[in-house]
């Protein structure tokens, strides 16, 4: 598996991480609220793409979170970051809330995207259906709803996080090494999402003006975004299909790379 | 010293077999208009007493959505306490500014109070608990600059002469001309609750306001925040007043000792085990990287983890006995914080009026002559012997 590598690109809102391999077209990968910018499946499509994974402003080592209050800025970022990596008209393959931003960069730029991949996204509201709660629940909790199979490594992890719970009157040493990285992807992502809870309102009735054929992909044990979001955009952006992934829940990337990548690979070539 | 009886307003009333959370999403069918209605008036028949026996103050502040603190307004408690008493400070601990939009009605509802109360408002500001930010669904990413924004916004409401034009980036408001004014000028005291974040503690330092610990924290948690507190005001290059320091705690005073506990726990236990759980809800974007480690740091040492008076008469949890240990542990944690405002919770979880009143009577009798003697006011309260310097 070609290992993605760290760079740093200099950027409009300040310095920002990405992860960057392989040979072959361009591909970016979008990361969702969990930060993978990388993952078994973005890795894998390196076997036949240059691969960008850009780490969102706030996620991991990218700066910048500041100067963005919202997916207006967050497209622009997007736009500036693919004209400094001479991304012209690129094939996006977006996760969840990264799937959100690919679809917000679709409608507004629809030039600069030739190719759209949704994978479990969220950005819309439907029928009264919010996405599941992210904000102020324990790690355990959120691992139920985002795997399917409770002993992939990052389940294991959250469940372990949840376990931490101090004696009283004891300073207790929390493992910030672990709490850090989900403390700044959920703030990164409460900047964005918070309200309106994880949707923009406008979203849907834009999304006619996508022009890159469309792949909704959803993870068939997805429990946090009703699939009622994905059954949208494929019936509103012109001629989008939607396929569903059988044992993967919300993070599908991670926990069906394979199937992931052999779905994009034949969509996008 | 100065001493202020603080209220919660509590619902005393939760399901004995509801074990869920007492915020944000406690079925508010739990909640009975007449029990409330009877809690409400008797809630403030026990504020207005602290002042007939002899309090300096009395407290209320805001919370949302929860059984834990029935007071989603403190301004129409504060305004009906400025009529019904004509000598206390009234401490309204205090509007969460980011709530409030636009701020300036944070402007006109103090300085109504404030004019009302002859000049007795202390006005309080705070970011809000983090269950706010659920109950309201303000982005808490933007909770810091949210309050800054409107402090900023108030006090020049108050301190500059209208009309003016404010533009910022979460308020906008083109004519800026509050009526009333507040009557204490330039502007009433400010205290700003602050459970250990570095930014609160900096600000409140910078702008020579007072800090208010928030409580249920273990004694040593509170000794190393004004320790902080102290340090922030000496880099800004004064020595911290004691009374911009103020220490919240629950109390509860009986004839002896044993009467105390007998009469007090399973009250303690009530508001330990059913209204606190829930209050600790983190929202994300709230804390920032340099306060999150000292958070973290206090979280285990919180007084929803209890599970033994051992450990509330170990942390000083809460400060209960006779009128002589009481005055003793008090002597005692005042000269570890060095903290010249004491704000009492005498009634806390299901405490009944009667016990809550007796509390009172024999707190203000018995105990606080001996904390005015001890620290008289003008005069330092830490006593650097008392204060753990050795750790």
């Amino acid at each position: 598996m070609p290992a993605l590598a760290e760079e740093y690109v200099e950027t409009d809102v300040g310095k920002v991480q990405i992860f960057r391999g392989g040979d072959g077209p361009p591909l970016v990968y979008l990361h969702s609220a969990a930060g993978e910018a990388v993952n078994p499946a973005a890795e894998t499509l390196a076997d036949s793409f240059s691969v960008v994974s850009p780490v969102f402003p706030g996620f991991g080592e990218s700066e910048g979170l500041e100067q963005i209050d919202d997916m207006e800025d967050a497209t622009f970022h997007h736009l500036d970051l693919f004209d400094r990596l001479g991304l012209d008209a690129v094939p996006i393959v977006g996760l969840s809330f990264g799937g959100w931003m690919a679809a917000e960069l679709a409608t507004r730029y629809p030039e600069r995207v030739s190719k759209l991949v949704l994978v479990n996204p969220v950005g819309l509201y439907i029928d009264g259906q919010s996405v599941k709660e992210i904000f102020g629940r324990t790690p355990a909790e959120l691992a139920e709803d985002m795997f399917a199979d409770q002993s992939h490594p990052m389940a294991q992890m959250m469940h372990m996080l949840s376990e931490f719970s101090g004696d009283v009157g004891q300073q207790i040493e929390v493992p910030m090494e672990l709490v850090l990285p989900i403390w700044k992807s959920m703030s990164a992502t409460a900047k964005l999402g918070w309200d309106p809870y994880l949707h923009n309102p406008k979203l849907r009735r834009r999304l006619h003006r996508v022009t890159a054929p469309t792949l909704v992909i959803h993870g068939a044990q997805d429990t946090l975004a009703p699939k009622v979001i994905s059954e949208t955009y494929a019936a509103e952006i012109p001629e989008a299909r939607l396929v569903d992934v059988d044992g993967g829940a919300h993070l599908v990337t991670l926990e069906k790379p394979d199937e992931i990548a052999q779905l994009v690979r034949e969509f996008v070539a | 010293m100065r001493f202020f009886s603080f209220h919660l307003m509590p619902y005393p009333d939760l399901p004995a077999d509801y074990d869920g959370p007492a915020w944000v999403t406690c079925p508010n069918e739990f909640y009975d208009p007449q029990v409330g209605h009877d809690v409400y008036n008797r809630y403030l028949d026990e504020l207005i007493y602290a002042e007939e026996v002899g309090f300096d103050g009395v407290c209320v502040n805001e919370h949302h959505q929860n059984a834990y603190g029935n007071m989603p307004s403190p301004n129409l408690i504060a305004s009906i306490l400025a009529r019904q008493t004509s000598r206390v400070r009234i401490a309204v601990v205090g509007n969460a500014l980011p709530l409030y939009d636009p701020p300036t009605r944070v402007a006109e509802e103090f300085a109504m109070i404030d004019v009302i109360s002859g000049g007795r408002l202390i006005a309080g500001m705070v970011v809000g608990g983090g269950p706010e930010y659920y109950s309201f669904s303000i982005n808490p990413a933007d909770a810091r600059e949210r309050f800054q924004e409107a402090h900023d916004l108030i006090l020049k409401a108050w301190t500059e002469p209208g009309p003016f034009e404010f533009i910022g980036k979460h308020f906008r408001i083109r004519y800026v001309n509050p009526w009333p004014r507040p009557m204490q000028q330039p502007h009433p005291e400010i205290w700003i609750p602050g459970a250990g974040s570095l930014e609160t503690v900096e600000f409140v330092a910078r702008n020579h306001y007072a800090y208010m610990g928030i409580p249920y924290f273990h004694l040593s948690v509170f000794e190393r925040m004004f320790r902080m507190f102290r340090e922030a005001c000496e880099a800004e290059g004064y020595e911290a007043d004691p009374l911009q320091q103020g220490w919240l705690v629950p109390i509860y005073v009986a004839e002896t000792d044993e009467q105390a506990r007998r009469e007090y726990e399973d009250h303690l236990w009530y508001f330990v085990k059913r209204l606190l759980p829930g209050i600790t809800i983190q929202p994300p974007g709230y804390t920032s990287v340099r306060s999150l480690g000292n958070i973290l740091k206090s979280s285990g040492s919180f007084m929803l983890n209890l599970e033994t008076w051992e450990q509330v008469v170990d942390g000083q949890y809460a400060i209960v006995g006779s009128p002589e240990t009481v005055t003793d542990m008090l002597i005692d944690n005042l000269g570890r914080l060095g903290t010249g405002n004491l704000l009492g919770l005498f009634q806390l979880g299901t405490l009944p009026h009667d016990l809550t009143k007796k509390n009172l009577a024999l707190f203000a009798e018995q105990v606080m002559p001996k904390l005015r003697a001890e620290f008289p006011e003008g005069q330092p309260v830490i006593r650097p012997s008392a204060a753990g310097q050795v750790a």
